[in-house]
């Protein structure tokens, strides 16, 4: 377990990072996805060692529909030089016999008993819904995690095809709970447009918790040679799920949404492009209770939780924080919709020109895709300011290779943005703006 | 079509990281606009002549050890960047506007574009922008002092340290050749017929431009085998053959033809070129005679820079052998041909293998890293010391380099200050062999019957066009302005067929 687990904050009390999440406790919020991570007890008993708060265990199967993966099974997204920025997989539910899977729930409860094991089931028939569930349930799972959300079933009417139809996921939903006693998460696909909708259609039918997002259907690449998509199964490509830091962003909004759906109002486990303590805490931060990782472990293995539990850790201790669940949902209440915005309060771009190396990029950024509000001084490389013309959209600081040169000042009272320039103005007096009502 | 996939080490990150490890990076390279296939390569060193690995137990500075038993180590350069350690390093670089890397090159190279083309996965369009600017861009990536050059202005100093545009240059253009990319094309051979006297830098960028614009050059080389100073002036372990001949394949493409093992003697000899139907003559013939120490021409055991480099890159390597394994050899210059002898008798196994300079370390005019690698491999830098004479016996062999110790007293007129010896500090150094690499001057050709030199040292040109005194005869490269970079050479070669093309139009 993490040693840091027992360090002090600052203001002298034992930091926690447990978390309570329907109901049971994990000793931390971080938790292996159900995926190749956590495919046998062998490989749970391994990450357990490095620290792993719990497990949601690789998707069950009742071994009615024998599965069989593809191969090769994944492709990574590069960019520029760095790997994995995102990664796609064709990989199945569990392809092991249920009782091989079974007697390892057996064994990791016996030898692990304070780490909770959530198996993750898909039934390709409603009773087998309830047969995956009950199994899961006397051998020691202390959750259900309802797997509605693989993108990339090679059996049909499957995964998310069920996340898709609200009634169908409310039926197994249901299903289950009719079956077993322990608390059922229902994962959701992030493959629609609101999450919400199918969210509460869970509730309704007895969903005790949310788990998303799973991967996003898409396209990593295409082979330039043969002009098949990757991963290229013997010639053939597929859209599949897709994962990683490159969908964080993404996945955040949709955790977001469902912790401020007051309607809904299930306690959530949140996954996507989770790889360091911040990732995590930003997902705690926008309401979920704990989070779960896979593609963060395919890049770097198991240890990184030792990382997240270190990190998380002092930074609790650093803002007098006791208690990690103190940190869920404290950013939603900054969150709100854009017409919340104070447009009246504006501001510009500011250089600290004495760390300025002279590369010229928020140049050609400002002039190609700003408000050309920077002249350039080619004899001593450096940019100049217009202040009038900054748009402070702050792409500038994006590029610019010196972190935190260019930063975001807001400007007084009555201060006013220059009008972008008309390139000819006697052109205006051909002018002619249809005349027709605006409301 | 097979799966594309480039694999290599990134040694930018290793150099970022104290502790020496070298980070893996792979990528699949469908993005990039050719298939290609390189296999994975050991991690070049960085910088190989600076701050490499040592090769001896780990330390920086070697106490002898240092020898080559291998002549092949002799023969080949050591190994660049493959494509994805130069994607690696091109990430460094700032993409600044109006960069300064492309204004600091004597031949106009543009490493604002070629890096912002591979960094845009443009490999072939990068390999293209090097190429058409230079036909030797890859010798020039070699082989270039880019610290002082390109390398100097780049704004990457200002966070962490330049990118190294040589190198990814190098890299570029060894994978066109890798993947068969050819970027340059010639004209038909309709604009009549030029000759081109030397195959060095010079004549062979001259050549290029030419050909390319449609005319029929052909050039003269007096060696068995064309390149001049970078195939017979540099050691093979900073340019080898194999590089130099896919350098040469791009010419031939081209169309240029190569007659090699053909002196053309001086003036007479491009007098009747021009005789022959010639309708403009190119003079780069370089400066393959060698500047002496009085007396050194009759004393067994004493070297020119000139005979000691050609017998290595003629792979005598045996006889060289005889004269330096186990012996005292004393190298007398400061120059990066006098560092390029020094290393090469000491890694053929000398006991000592002494730098002779009568000036201080700081004036030495070779690059700062051949001087380094020089000293690591532990030659004794003899500074301050002034050669007198050779000390010999009664065989007429070397026994001795005769000195004087120095001092820097006022400049001269060079501006540096000058070494004036130190009455009664005459000493002997003991050496079975000397190397003179004091200077190079023309070789006995006589170019004065035909245009107008220095007092029959250097051909006098108009710097921008290689214009000579005679109309159509044109000349660059070391014989019109002296020892100077394999770049400059090629920049004189585009000069002057960029004015046999006005000339001739």
């Amino acid at each position: 377990m993490a040693k840091t687990n027992g360090s002090k904050s600052a203001f002298g009390g034992a930091l926690d990072l447990s978390v309570r999440f329907c109901g049971v406790k994990f000793p931390n919020p971080f938790l292996l996805s159900s995926s190749p991570v956590s495919n046998s007890a062998e490989m749970v008993e391994k990450a357990y060692e490095q620290g792993w708060g719990g497990v949601c265990y690789k998707t069950l199967n009742s071994d009615r529909i024998a599965i069989i993966h593809p191969s090769p099974r994944m492709n990574a997204y590069h960019y520029e030089a760095k790997q994995v920025v995102g990664l796609q997989n064709v990989e199945q539910i569990s392809d092991r016999p249920l009782k091989d899977n079974l007697a390892d729930f057996l064994y990791l409860k016996k030898k692990y008993p304070d780490r909770p094991i959530i198996a993750s089931i898909m039934g390709f028939s409603n009773n087998e819904w309830a047969y995956l569930a009950k199994a899961a349930a006397d051998h020691g799972a202390d959750m259900l995690e309802l797997n509605f959300s693989c993108p990339h079933m090679t059996v049909e009417g499957s995964g998310h095809k069920v996340g898709q139809a609200n009634h169908l996921l409310e039926k197994f939903t249901a299903t289950v709970k009719n079956a077993v006693n322990i608390p059922v998460l229902a994962k959701m696909t992030p493959n629609i447009t609101d999450m919400t909708e199918p969210a509460l259609f869970a509730k309704k039918g007895g969903a005790d918790g949310i788990s998303a997002v799973n991967t996003f259907r898409a396209i990593s690449e295409i082979g330039l040679g043969d002009w098949v998509a990757k991963p290229n199964v013997f010639g053939v490509g597929a859209m599949s799920g897709y994962s990683g830091a490159a969908i964080k962003p993404i996945a955040l909004h949709f955790i977001a949404e469902m912790a401020q759906c007051a309607e809904l109002g299930l306690p959530l486990s949140a996954m996507g492009g989770i790889e360091t303590w911040i990732d995590a805490l930003e997902y705690l931060l926008v309401g979920a209770t704990t989070v779960q990782v896979t593609t963060g472990i395919i890049k770097y293995g198991y240890r990184i939780v030792q990382d997240m539990i270190e990190g998380l850790s002092d930074y609790l201790a650093l803002r007098g924080i006791a208690r990690a669940e103190d940190l869920i949902g404290k950013a939603l209440p900054n969150l709100k919709s854009t017409d919340h915005f104070d447009l009246k309060r504006q501001g510009i771009a500011v250089y600290d020109m004495d760390r300025c190396v002279g590369c010229g990029q928020c140049f050609i950024v400002c002039r190609d895709a700003g408000g050309q509000a920077l002249e350039w001084d080619e004899a001593a490389r450096r940019p100049k300011l217009v202040e009038d013309k900054c748009l402070s959209c702050m792409i500038c600081s994006f590029i610019c290779p010196v972190p935190g040169l260019i930063t975001h000042k807001e400007m007084p009272k009555g201060w006013a943005r220059r009008p972008t320039a008309v390139m000819d103005k006697a052109m205006e007096r051909q002018v002619k703006v249809p005349n027709m009502p605006l409301t | 079509m097979r799966d594309y996939t480039v694999s290599g080490k990134n040694t930018s990150n290793a150099i970022y990281n104290d502790s020496n490890e070298i980070f893996v990076y792979k990528r699949s390279g469908a993005s990039y606009n050719l298939p290609f296939r390189t296999e994975s390569s050991l991690p070049a060193p960085r910088r190989t002549e600076v701050f490499p690995v040592p090769p001896h137990g780990g330390k920086l500075f070697s106490e002898g050890g240092c020898r080559m038993s291998n002549p092949a180590l002799f023969q080949t350069m050591t190994k660049g960047f493959d494509l994805a350690q130069a994607i690696a390093e091109a990430d460094r670089c700032l993409l600044c506007h109006d960069p300064p890397c492309s204004k600091g090159c004597p031949a106009d190279t543009d490493p604002g574009t070629f890096i912002r083309k591979l960094r845009l996965h443009n490999v072939t369009g990068a390999i293209r922008t090097i190429k058409s600017n230079n036909i030797l861009g890859g010798a020039c990536g070699v082989l270039c002092p880019t610290p002082r050059l390109c390398e100097k202005e780049c704004s990457a100093t200002g966070i962490s340290r330049p990118v190294e545009i040589g190198r990814i240059q190098r890299a570029l253009v060894e994978h066109g050749w890798t993947i068969g990319f050819q970027p340059l094309s010639a004209l038909p051979k309709n604009r009549g017929k030029v000759a081109v006297v030397g195959s060095g830098p010079a004549g062979l960028s001259c050549a290029a431009e030419l050909a390319r614009e449609g005319f029929a050059v052909t050039v003269f080389e007096e060696r068995a085998e064309p390149g001049g100073v970078i195939r017979y002036g540099v050691p093979a372990y900073r340019f080898d053959k194999a590089f130099l001949s896919h350098e040469m394949a791009d010419l031939e493409h081209l169309g240029v033809e190569l007659v090699c093992g053909t002196r053309i003697d001086g003036g007479t000899g491009a007098r009747k070129l021009l005789q022959q139907g010639f309708k403009a003559v190119f003079l780069g013939p370089g400066l393959w005679a060698a500047d002496r120490i009085s007396g050194g021409e009759n004393v067994k055991g004493v070297l020119t820079s000139v005979e000691f480099l050609a017998v290595m890159r003629e792979e005598r390597f045996a006889e060289i052998g005889r004269q330096v394994e186990g012996k005292t050899v004393a190298v007398i210059g400061g120059g990066s041909v006098a560092m390029d002898c020094v290393e090469t008798a000491a890694k053929l196994g000398a006991r000592d293998a002494y730098l002779v300079y009568r000036r201080s370390f700081a004036q030495m005019p070779a690059e700062e890293e051949e001087r380094l690698a020089a000293l690591r491999l532990g030659v004794h830098f003899l500074v301050l010391n002034q050669p007198l004479g050779y000390s010999v016996d009664e065989g007429g062999s070397l026994t001795g380099l005769k000195l004087v110790r120095t001092q820097l007293g006022e400049p001269d007129a060079s501006g540096r200050r000058k070494p004036v010896p130190i009455k009664g500090s005459e000493w002997t150094l003991e050496a079975q062999l000397a190397i003179e690499a004091i200077g190079n001057r023309p070789d006995p050709a006589d170019w004065s019957g035909l245009v107008k030199t220095d007092g029959g040292r250097l051909i006098l040109v108009d710097e921008t066009s290689g214009k000579t005194s005679t109309a159509f005869v044109y000349a660059g490269g070391d014989i019109a302005r002296g020892a100077g970079l394999v770049v400059e050479a090629v920049q004189d070669g585009k000069r002057a067929a960029r004015a046999i093309r006005e000339a001739l139009a």
